[in-house]
């Protein structure tokens, strides 16, 4: 067959994104409070955040360390763990975060 | 992000072979800057020796993502160009068209048909509503899924316009949060959707529901599911490998669509189960990944129930649908089965050894509480911990088999089952189009 086709385009279109940077980082992490925000869907969240925290407490001995573990496969804010999540965020400097995959 | 977005500095671990779609989903979400640190701690890994090898491998990088002061892109993202289409996007042959759609990664595989403006006019056919109707916003890029963008991507598989009710329902299904099309849609676990119909709409378009209904063979199993994947593809975005991160895929993901043979079942269709009027006709979506078929131990309801309850997969104990054929529905009934009780005796008797399932006495993925959790790990333990999530629906030509379809497990995730809406001109499209069977020499 030789025809020849005018063919429509099925790639949707989307609204644009309203784009926003990230936060100013810590200058150090002396006396600072570094929370650890681990998903508990995948098994290795927090195994991993475990030796981050090792690692860390052996590297700066005034670190504290704050943990928030997550048991949904969401994003936090639209669950019932928003306030409490916020609550634990106020109390951090900085945040690390593992999702295990 | 969101811990960015209440001010504080973040960094994310991820597997390296996740990071274009960490990144994309950062994007996606309008946070392209968010400082991912790629670490080769295999995906879900059990093992703590190789787990701190690898995290040991990469602190001084986790150290400076939170602390190195932001460059002037992550400070104020710039939006990049993006690539602007014309209404007619190409113009050659048949060969022509279907390298070029595949090049683009619109197509699934499988040759198209060429959605020309004639197709997609005829595809508008099968609806009441404008083509500039926007049915949903699909995710993760929020793609808009106008009825045209539905049509057009209709027509690339093949889809009859007496179809489109069905797409566009199965698109209002997608939406709905319960269905987790969000995460299952893209998850290692190659979850693909499957799409169950009911109603009157099943004989109105010859949706298989006897023999090899799972089978090629039937136009509208076949490019409905179909449609719906490059529906998904095109308007969602989800791209294999970059947000669809399935580990082995899924042929399902090409299509998975049945009819309920209403007529041959002894209980109450799946669409009156699920709070619908028998005379309406409905779409049902859940997501499995694992699909079986078993012999059962006798055609006796001893023999039909013990062949389902040893034979589920431990390790898939979320949404479960049994697909009993005709005659082993009707041995049941005619021994007192209902649907309920089906579904409860399969979740008390479904059990293993604790030691059996995955993870500790469950799998890690929505382990069950604390309080469900026996002592000893040779006592058993059940398999599918809410009889609600199992559905059992009556399909399948004459033979002894039985489905096992079986999905994940988590909470807020549950059956979806919508309502399709007709156009005004059903008969006549239905007239025009019901004739389109095959008939096979014999």
């Amino acid at each position: 067959m030789n025809g020849q086709y005018d063919v429509l385009n099925p790639w949707a279109e989307a609204d644009p994104i309203r784009l926003r940077g990230i936060s100013p980082r810590v200058a150090d992490f002396a006396g600072k409070t570094i929370g650890l925000f681990a998903g508990r869907t995948k098994v290795a969240a927090r195994p991993i955040l475990t030796i981050v925290e090792k690692r860390l407490k052996e590297r700066f001995p005034t670190l504290k360390l704050s943990w928030f573990l997550f048991g949904y496969n969401l994003t936090v804010t639209d669950t019932e763990d928003k306030a409490r999540f916020e609550d634990w965020a106020k109390g951090v400097d900085a945040a690390i975060t593992a999702v295990g995959d | 992000m969101a811990i960015e977005d209440l001010g504080k500095p973040a960094v994310a671990l991820c597997n390296k072979d996740f990071l274009f779609d960490a990144q994309s989903a950062a994007l996606g979400k309008g946070m392209p800057g968010v400082r991912i640190v790629p670490e080769a701690v295999p995906c879900e890994c059990s093992v703590m020796e190789q787990i701190e090898a690898e995290i040991n491998a990469v602190m001084d990088d986790i150290i400076a993502a939170l602390t190195q002061p932001l460059s002037d892109e992550e400070k104020s993202p710039k939006p990049k160009e993006v690539e602007k289409f014309s209404r007619i996007v190409f113009k050659d042959d048949l060969e022509e068209v279907n390298r070029f759609f595949y090049k683009r990664g619109w197509a699934d595989g499988l040759p198209i048909v060429p959605p020309t403006e004639e197709a997609v006019e005829e595809m508008l056919k099968g609806t009441d509503l404008p083509r500039d109707y926007v049915v949903g916003k699909i995710m993760p890029r929020l793609g808009k899924a106008t009825v045209e963008k539905i049509a057009i991507n209709a027509v690339m598989a093949g889809a009859l316009p007496t179809y489109m009710p069905l797409l566009i329902t199965g698109v209002q299904a997608l939406m709905d949060p319960k269905s987790y099309f969000g995460i299952w849609g893209v998850s290692t676990s190659s979850f693909a959707p499957f799409w169950i119909i009911n109603g009157s709409v099943r004989n109105d378009l010859n949706i298989n529901s006897g023999s090899g209904a799972l089978s090629p063979g039937d136009i509208a199993n076949a490019t409905i599911g179909r449609a719906m994947g490059l529906i998904i593809k095109n308007i969602g975005g989800i791209r294999k490998g970059v947000e669809d991160m399935g580990v082995l895929g899924n042929p399902g993901k090409y299509t998975m669509v049945i009819a309920e043979n209403e007529e041959e079942s002894p209980w109450e269709p799946l669409h009156v189960e699920q709070g619908f009027n028998k005379e309406d006709s409905t779409v049902t979506l859940y997501f499995h990944n694992c699909y079986s078929q078993i012999m059962p131990y006798g055609t006796d309801d001893k023999g039909i129930l013990s062949g389902v309850i040893y034979n589920v997969i431990p390790d898939r104990k979320g949404l479960f649908c049994l697909i009993l054929p005709p005659v082993h529905a009707k041995t049941l009934a005619a021994n007192g089965w209902i649907k309920k009780r089906i579904k409860v005796f399969i979740s008390e008797y479904a059990r293993l050894p604790a030691y059996r399932h995955g993870g500790k006495f469950g799998s890690y993925l929505g382990a069950p509480a604390k309080e469900q959790l026996p002592m000893n790990p040779e006592d058993p333990m059940a398999i599918f911990w809410k009889p609600d999530w199992i559905r059992v629906i009556i399909a399948g030509g004459p033979g002894n088999f039985i489905g096992l379809v079986q999905g994940g497990a988590a909470e807020g995730m549950d059956w979806v089952t919508k309502k399709v809406e007709l156009p005004a001109n059903w008969d006549k499209l239905v007239e025009k189009y019901k004739d389109i069977v095959p008939t096979y020499v014999r």
